[in-house]
């Protein structure tokens, strides 16, 4: 069961939002979609996983972030 | 210059950085891990050049590092 996650990311540039997309691109078909906005620094994953997986990869870019909230699909 | 014997340099290509506030990211990431000794990121040249501990990493290691930022990055020499 799918569902969507909310997290603020600390982006500053185009390049930093491509990274955050790379990332969770690389966790392939677990994520079926992501939706990031620069301006707000939010990034919206739709996915089976939990928060705290994908709140680890997102830490992987060494950007701050923070969760905010999971709401189902 | 005192750096044990056990150092070495590698040239890792890095894709997909677009300002000065990657560089910063990545060397400061990259640059707390154990067994980096230095790092220099270049955004023009598209490329970082790592000292390491050879006895703790290795190239492919610090490239994959990278990558999991996010980057496209490989070992380049």
């Amino acid at each position: 069961m799918s569902q969507v996650h909310v997290f603020t990311v600390e982006m500053t540039c185009e390049g930093c939002s491509n990274a955050v997309k790379r990332v969770l691109d690389k966790l392939g078909d677990q994520v079926t979609d992501v939706d990031i906005n620069l301006n707000e620094k939010s990034v919206h994953v739709t996915s089976s996983l939990s928060s705290d997986e994908i709140l680890e990869k997102l830490k992987k870019t060494g950007k701050e972030v923070k969760y905010i909230k999971s709401s189902d699909v | 210059t005192g750096v044990n014997n056990f150092s070495s340099d590698t040239v890792i290509s890095v894709e997909g950085m677009t300002c000065n506030s990657c560089v910063r990211n990545i060397e400061s990431t990259i640059g707390i891990k154990d067994g980096i000794i230095s790092i220099v990121v270049s955004l023009e040249k598209k490329e970082a050049e790592v000292t390491y501990n050879t006895s703790v990493l290795d190239p492919s290691t610090i490239a994959t590092m990278i990558d999991d930022m996010g980057f496209v990055a490989f070992v380049k020499a």
